[in-house]
C-alpha cells in the first residue's frame, strides 16, 4: 500500500482506489499544496480529461482519513489542502 | 500479516491470508454470551451468469479499519451485544473461499442474527474496499459496486450495463444519507425489484 511515503516540501499526496485507478494509470501521486477542495476535481480534470464526469462526482474525498465536503461550486471557500497532507479519491465501495 | 484495531470488545481486522472461522468465533467467545452468529461471505464463480475466474480486493486500509470499528462499536451498543469481530480478506480470492467473516455473540440470540445481518449491511455500504471481478481472457477485469444500479467500471473502460451486485448479491436495506456506497441500494421488500 503506498500511503507510507509522505509528499516532498510544497505538494500533498493523493490516492487513487479501485475503479479511480482506471482513470489515472497510477496509485498515487503528488500534487502541489495548498490547494482548495474545492478546486481538486478541477485540477485533476485538467490533468485526466474526462474524470469528473465519468467517475469523481460519485466519489468522496478524505483528507488525512476523515472525509471532507466538495462545495458545489469551486470559488466557494471550503477547506484547503496543506502541504503533506494525504487526500483520497474514494469511488463506491464494493466490499463483502 | 493482518492489520488489525482493538478496542473493548470490538475486533477489526484486514489480511491477506486465508481467513479463519473458528478463530473468529473464538474471539466473540464469553460466559457472558448464550448464542454466536457466524456470517461467512464467499466468493461466487459467476456474475450474471458470467463466469468469474477470481476476485481481487484492495483498500484504503487506515481508512478501512477506522469504518469497520465505527460500524461494530455501533452495532455492539445498539443491539446489547456481548462483543463482535470483523475481517475483511485483500489480494486476491479463489472462488469459493471466505472473503469476509462477522462474528457476534450475544447473551440471547435474537439480539446476535440481527446484529450479525446489520453489521454485514453496514460493511458492504461503506468499509473502503474494491473488488474486482476478473473474468480472464481479453476481457480484463471489472470494478464493482455495491450500489442499486451502480455499473461495473470495466478495465478498458467500456460501459457495461449490468446491475452491481456483491458476491453475496446486492445490499438489501435502504441506502442512508452518508454512506459510502453513495447511493440507494436495492429494497428486497419492494415491489419494484431491480432486473437480475
Amino acid at each position: 500500500m503506498s500511503t507510507s511515503a509522505k509528499a516532498p516540501p510544497g505538494h500533498f499526496k493523493i490516492l487513487y482506489f479501485g475503479p479511480a485507478e482506471n482513470h489515472t494509470s497510477i496509485t498515487s501521486e503528488n500534487l502541489p499544496a495548498p490547494l482548495s477542495v474545492a478546486k481538486l476535481f478541477s485540477t485533476l480534470e485538467k490533468k485526466y480529461g474526462g474524470i469528473k464526469t465519468n467517475l469523481l462526482e460519485s466519489c468522496l474525498v478524505t483528507v488525512n482519513l476523515e472525509y471532507v465536503d466538495i462545495p458545489e461550486d469551486e470559488n466557494d471557500e471550503g477547506m484547503v489542502i496543506q502541504e503533506g497532507d494525504e487526500v483520497a479519491i474514494i469511488p463506491p465501495v464494493s466490499s463483502g | 500479516m493482518a492489520k488489525e484495531l482493538q478496542e473493548d470488545t470490538c475486533y477489526v481486522a484486514l489480511t491477506h491470508d486465508h481467513l479463519d472461522s473458528t478463530s473468529m468465533i473464538d474471539r466473540v467467545r464469553s460466559p457472558k454470551a448464550g448464542a454466536i452468529v457466524l456470517f461467512a461471505g464467499t466468493t461466487r464463480d459467476n456474475f450474471a451468469g458470467k463466469p468469474v475466474k477470481e476476485l481481487q480486493y484492495t483498500s484504503y486500509e487506515p481508512r478501512a479499519l477506522q469504518t469497520m470499528l465505527a460500524i461494530c462499536k455501533s452495532v455492539l451498543e445498539k443491539h446489547g451485544l456481548t462483543s463482535i469481530a470483523m475481517i475483511h480478506r485483500l489480494g486476491v480470492v479463489p472462488i469459493g473461499e471466505e472473503s469476509i467473516l462477522i462474528t457476534v455473540s450475544s447473551p440471547h440470540r435474537q439480539a446476535a442474527w440481527r446484529a450479525g445481518e446489520e453489521a454485514l449491511e453496514e460493511c458492504k455500504a461503506k468499509v473502503e474496499v474494491w473488488k474486482k471481478e476478473e473474468f480472464g481472457g481479453e476481457e480484463g477485469g471489472v470494478w464493482r459496486a455495491n450500489r442499486d444500479g451502480a455499473t461495473g467500471v470495466r478495465i478498458d473502460d467500456e460501459k457495461e450495463n449490468e446491475p452491481a451486485a456483491g458476491p453475496h448479491g446486492p445490499i438489501l436495506r435502504p441506502g442512508r444519507p452518508g454512506e459510502r456506497g453513495h447511493g440507494p441500494v436495492v429494497h428486497l421488500n419492494s415491489t419494484e425489484r431491480p432486473v437480475t
